[in-house]
């Protein structure tokens, strides 16, 4: 299913996630093969690039280096919605929000209004046209 | 009177009265579509008036001042002729000189910073999808990157790879029929190439903050990109389930006033376009009147070339700039 390059390094960064603590490219490598046919040095400079990129930390260990992830997904994922909600009215980012976060007082009037309309359209039987 | 000068009243005109004009035409959303369209060649013909102004000048400029060949000279002579028997003062020359300088500063300026402000968007719409595509889950049966978050919400981000994003909050909260509507809505923008006009739009707006053109622009060009959207959403999934959908997720977590611009208008106006429709002679009426818009500002500057070069055998000096 993963074929580009991004999806490697996503799928590593998913088996890196579910793990505790520390592993080494043979380990990571390992785990990989049973779903899918790959080459360890492959896995080797997956790792390297998202350590390069900041993704993984690394330590070295005997001759080998121990990976782990710098950051919990959750961290990754908070820190994407920051940005994501930081540029709802920024010219440097390019996001189409479905909504655009609005206000309390507008998202009440927006409720009542929909709410409105919601019973209109029960009542008169309308339906979704 | 100069072309030049004339293609830049133009351009102040057309600064001054479109953001006045055009955003109760188009606010409505009766034509989403036609409205973009109207929108980008007015934003297109003030951009292009401004480039033929500084190309004619600076044209102007060099052949009669800075190439020394035999026409330039001739062409100089001319100047100092006319110059001398009164009907070009030498102030008119530095005013002409001085204009150059300042359109031509200003187009090159301009330039750059657009250039610069799409480069760096672009560079961030790529960072952020491709951190989305690390961070976020494939979910079976949701076509976009589930990212665990306790915000709801739905965005895509254009370019390569071309990504949606819906939080884990936001699934949570939609049913299935509502979440299609999301994410048809997302696809629209990405199929429809949105990022593209928004991205133009938002570079223009930050590069010249100043003249509300662009400004007005920006925001009436994204309210009515999501009504785009929002119809091709009703179109396949329902207005009812892209209705509940807004309903769902706009009852998200409510952001303080202070920090947001205007852009609630725009929810507002989308939900009531979705709840009361338009006719189909409503939308026919306001495809005409933006029709007329365009025929209006695009024959503009056709007939100011046209006035100009009418008037220039009655009397105007043919030179220079007035006969380009």
């Amino acid at each position: 299913m993963a074929r580009g390059f991004g999806d490697l390094e996503a799928v590593v960064m998913d088996r890196l996630w579910e793990r505790d603590g520390a592993t080494t490219v043979r380990e990571v490598f390992e785990d990989m093969l049973r779903d899918r046919e790959i080459a360890y040095t492959t896995v080797m400079s997956t790792m390297d690039n998202l350590h390069r990129k900041g993704w993984l930390s690394r330590e070295r260990d005997g001759k080998a280096y121990r990976y782990w992830p710098s950051m919990t997904r959750e961290q990754y994922g908070a820190a994407l919605m920051r940005e994501a909600l930081d540029a709802g009215g920024r010219s440097d980012r390019v996001l189409a929000h479905f909504l655009e976060q609005i206000s309390a007082e507008d998202s009440a009037a927006l409720r009542k209004v929909l709410r409105r309309v919601g019973s209109m359209r029960v009542g008169s039987g309308k339906g979704a046209r | 009177m100069s072309f030049a000068v004339c293609l830049l009243l133009y351009a102040a005109v057309v600064c001054v009265v479109a953001p006045r004009l055009l955003p109760p035409l188009t606010r409505r959303g009766s034509a989403p579509g036609a409205a973009v369209a109207v929108w980008l060649i007015v934003l297109t013909s003030v951009l292009a008036s401004w480039a033929a102004a500084a190309a004619v000048l600076v044209a102007y400029v060099a052949r009669t001042w800075i190439r020394p060949d035999p026409l330039g000279v001739r062409e100089c002579f001319a100047v100092l002729r006319s110059a001398a028997a009164g009907q070009h003062g030498m102030g008119t020359q530095i005013g002409i000189w001085a204009l150059t300088l300042v359109v031509g500063a200003f187009t090159i300026t301009l330039v750059a910073r657009v250039g610069r402000s799409l480069l760096r968007a672009r560079a961030s719409s790529r960072r952020h999808a491709r951190s989305a595509q690390i961070v976020g889950r494939r979910v079976a049966g949701v076509d976009g990157l589930v990212l665990d978050a306790p915000q709801k919400m739905a965005y895509c981000l254009g370019g390569r790879p071309a990504t949606i994003v819906i939080t884990s909050a936001a699934i949570a909260t939609l049913e299935p029929p509502h979440l299609d509507a999301v994410l048809a809505h997302e696809r629209a923008h990405l199929a429809g190439r949105h990022h593209l006009l928004l991205a133009a739009t938002r570079a223009l707006a930050a590069s010249l903050p100043r003249i509300r053109l662009f400004t007005r622009a920006e925001t009436e060009v994204a309210w009515l990109l999501e009504m785009c959207a929002d119809d091709t959403a009703a179109r396949r999934h329902g207005t009812a389930a892209l209705l509940a959908a807004i309903l769902a997720l706009a009852g998200a977590d409510p952001i303080p006033s202070a920090a947001l611009g205007a852009n609630t208008v725009g929810v507002c106006a989308r939900v009531a376009r979705l709840t009361d429709p338009d006719t189909a002679a409503a939308r026919v009426r306001a495809r005409l009147v933006l029709a007329a818009v365009t025929a209006v500002v695009v024959f503009g500057p056709v007939v100011v070339w046209a006035v100009v070069h009418g008037l220039t055998p009655h009397g105007l000096t043919p030179c220079g700039p007035f006969t380009a």
